[in-house]
């Protein structure tokens, strides 16, 4: 009688952001629908108390602070660093200091890529009796470098991952700790689930799983095994890289992707995209067809495609074949269009600056290819937790 | 249709204006002046966000804003359009505070937020803030309560001003989440401060 409920639109409206048709058919509705009515006026309600949340001031510090870090950068400019650089410079001095270079660089080499690795992560029981090397932990225990720890049915686990993060195991879960030294640490996944948050700079966590390897770019995530090695990862915050020989994905928070052994990551593809979206791109990725079978399940990931599903189509550009390819282009650009310096034909030779271009404009890269003040967080979060 | 456009949308609109991508250009150039200019458009709804976000803790705001200052100093060379600036900014503002509330591993208590009036606001224009305490105090203490994923697109929304589509994108989320998560967060405000119904607001 009153037609379909207006409910989730009401917000939408009060803020102004409905298409006309859009707003008349919410104003219409709610004339003669007492519930959406009595919902208007309680959230008009809330955005009238939203609205009288004030801008407060900032400190007045903060902008004498920032003026101070400007200062001190515009004090040290390079040229005068590489003046007081070369003030200081003598064949005698520089030989000492290149000698000292090498053997910090032998000594370095040798900490972090020949030491064994002697330390070991904190384990605590959520639930049941998880067992680390078939002992169980009681309330808690250490994982060592080799070390399986293991849940059953009614078992659950948080580990902390030295200083940067911690994972939560699932019942029925195998788990076994690779490796932990200040540039790297490594968990195996050879079954079950594990929710992992990360909060250290990005690539320094891994998981290794039967069908890829899960590498953390500031997140966190969800990742799944089941018996026969197939997998399934869901990214909460921030992102993730997976990767198995050639074959890589990068999967952004709200996305999921689908791994198979042998195979590797599937395409990443946002949870909310259509039902018949993902089905046909499952049959895409891991289904052997025939050529009709594939071209109609490529139809109709293109057919269902939003701008959003952007991030699937430019990661289709690269594991399809030319054919293929081309028709997946033409659906992208038409969605967002290519920056400028990408072609049709740059993208359909693969040519990958292209594609990077392209990635970028999707905003896909920004954690690639990190800046230097990344790369320098990196090595002193690194050395900090080497002295912790 | 609807309800009109609030204060804090118009100073979001103007603010825009100013930093433009000239602004930002000159800001990549390492220019000082530009730089000011950024941090005084953007230092107060930064704030704000932070301080809203994080119990109120004045000092742990400052912390953050400073933080996210000092990234995008550093960062500012990557940017080439004005549109990617403010949702780049946003985010560095929305990953600082949830790394705070992850170090933190709970919410700051609102306990602190109690005294907010007097440390921030007392700073800023009394006849503006003061006009309404009753009701601020109690929207600030209803906003502090929602849970942090009904509480931040508020807070892009009426903090900074931002639209549906501007939250969807600093928040890697899709348009209906943002518009689903406004929805729940309205209603908890509402039946929070549902005694508030027949007060008169400001401007009305």
């Amino acid at each position: 009688m009153f037609g379909k409920h207006v409910s989730k639109k009401l917000s939408a409206y009060c803020n102004q952001e409905l298409s006309a048709d859009e707003a008349r058919e919410v104003a219409e509705h709610v004339l003669v629908c007492q519930r959406c009515r009595r919902e208007l006026e309680e959230v008009r309600l809330g955005v009238r108390l939203a609205q009288t949340l004030p801008v407060l001031h900032a400190p007045a510090s903060l902008l004498g602070e920032m003026e101070t870090h400007l200062d001190e950068r515009a004090s040290h400019p390079a040229q005068t660093r590489r003046a007081r650089i070369s003030s200081a410079f003598t064949w005698p001095r520089m030989a000492v200091a290149f000698t000292s270079l090498l053997i910090a660089i032998a000594l370095g080499g040798w900490f972090f890529l020949v030491r064994p690795s002697t330390t070991s992560w904190e384990v605590a029981r959520i639930a049941g009796a998880p067992r680390i090397d078939s002992a169980n932990i009681g309330e808690s225990g250490r994982l060592a470098v080799g070390e399986w720890l293991e849940t059953d049915a009614n078992s659950r686990a948080l580990v902390q991952v030295g200083q940067i993060g911690r994972v939560e195991i699932d019942p029925n879960t195998r788990v076994r700790l690779v490796e932990t030294r200040p540039t790297e640490h490594r968990l195996a996944l050879a079954r079950g689930r594990m929710h992992a948050s990360i909060w250290a700079p990005p690539r320094l966590f891994f998981v290794d799983t039967p069908s890829a390897r899960a590498t953390d770019l500031g997140c966190a995530y969800t990742l799944e095994v089941d018996d026969a090695g197939a997998g399934v990862l869901h990214v909460t915050v921030g992102w993730v890289a997976l990767d198995l020989g050639s074959r890589s994905a990068i999967v952004p928070a709200g996305a999921s992707c689908a791994m198979r052994k042998g195979t590797g990551p599937g395409t990443p593809y946002y949870e909310d995209a259509t039902e018949a979206f993902r089905t046909a791109l499952a049959k895409l990725d891991f289904e052997q067809q025939d050529a009709g079978a594939r071209s109609l399940a490529l139809a109709s990931v293109l057919d269902e495609a939003r701008p959003r599903d952007a991030l699937t189509l430019w990661h289709l550009l690269s594991r399809t074949p030319v054919e293929e390819r081309a028709r997946a282009y033409d659906r992208l650009a038409s969605l967002v269009p290519p920056p400028e310096g990408v072609t049709r034909e740059g993208v359909l030779r693969l040519d990958q600056h292209m594609l990077d271009l392209w990635r970028d404009e999707l905003k896909l890269g920004w954690f690639k290819n990190d800046p230097l003040w990344r790369r320098a967080w990196r090595w002193i979060w690194g050395w900090a937790s080497e002295k912790l | 249709m609807g309800e009109g456009a609030s204060d804090v949308e118009r100073r979001a609109v103007m603010a825009e204006k100013i930093v433009d991508d000239g602004v930002i250009a000159a800001c990549q150039r390492g220019d000082r002046e530009a730089f000011r200019l950024l941090f005084e458009t953007y230092q107060d709804r930064v704030f704000s966000i932070a301080l809203y976000s994080l119990g109120g803790d004045e000092t742990l705001a400052k912390d953050v804003a400073q933080q996210v200052f000092l990234k995008l100093m550093t960062g500012i060379k990557q940017f080439r359009r004005e549109a990617e600036f403010t949702t780049w900014l946003y985010r560095l503002v929305v990953n600082a505070c949830m790394d705070e509330h992850r170090k933190r591993r709970r919410f700051l208590p609102f306990a602190d937020f109690q005294n907010l009036d007097e440390r921030a606001v007392s700073k800023r224009d009394e006849e503006e803030v003061y006009a309404r305490t009753e009701i601020s105090g109690a929207v600030h203490g209803a906003i502090m309560r929602l849970k942090p994923k009904l509480r931040m697109p508020i807070l892009l929304k009426y903090i900074q001003g931002l639209s549906y589509e501007e939250i969807a994108d600093v928040l890697s989320c899709s348009t209906g989440t943002v518009a689903s998560r406004l929805n729940r967060g309205h209603k908890v405000l509402a039946r929070k401060l549902g005694h508030l119904r027949n007060v008169s607001f400001e401007g009305e």
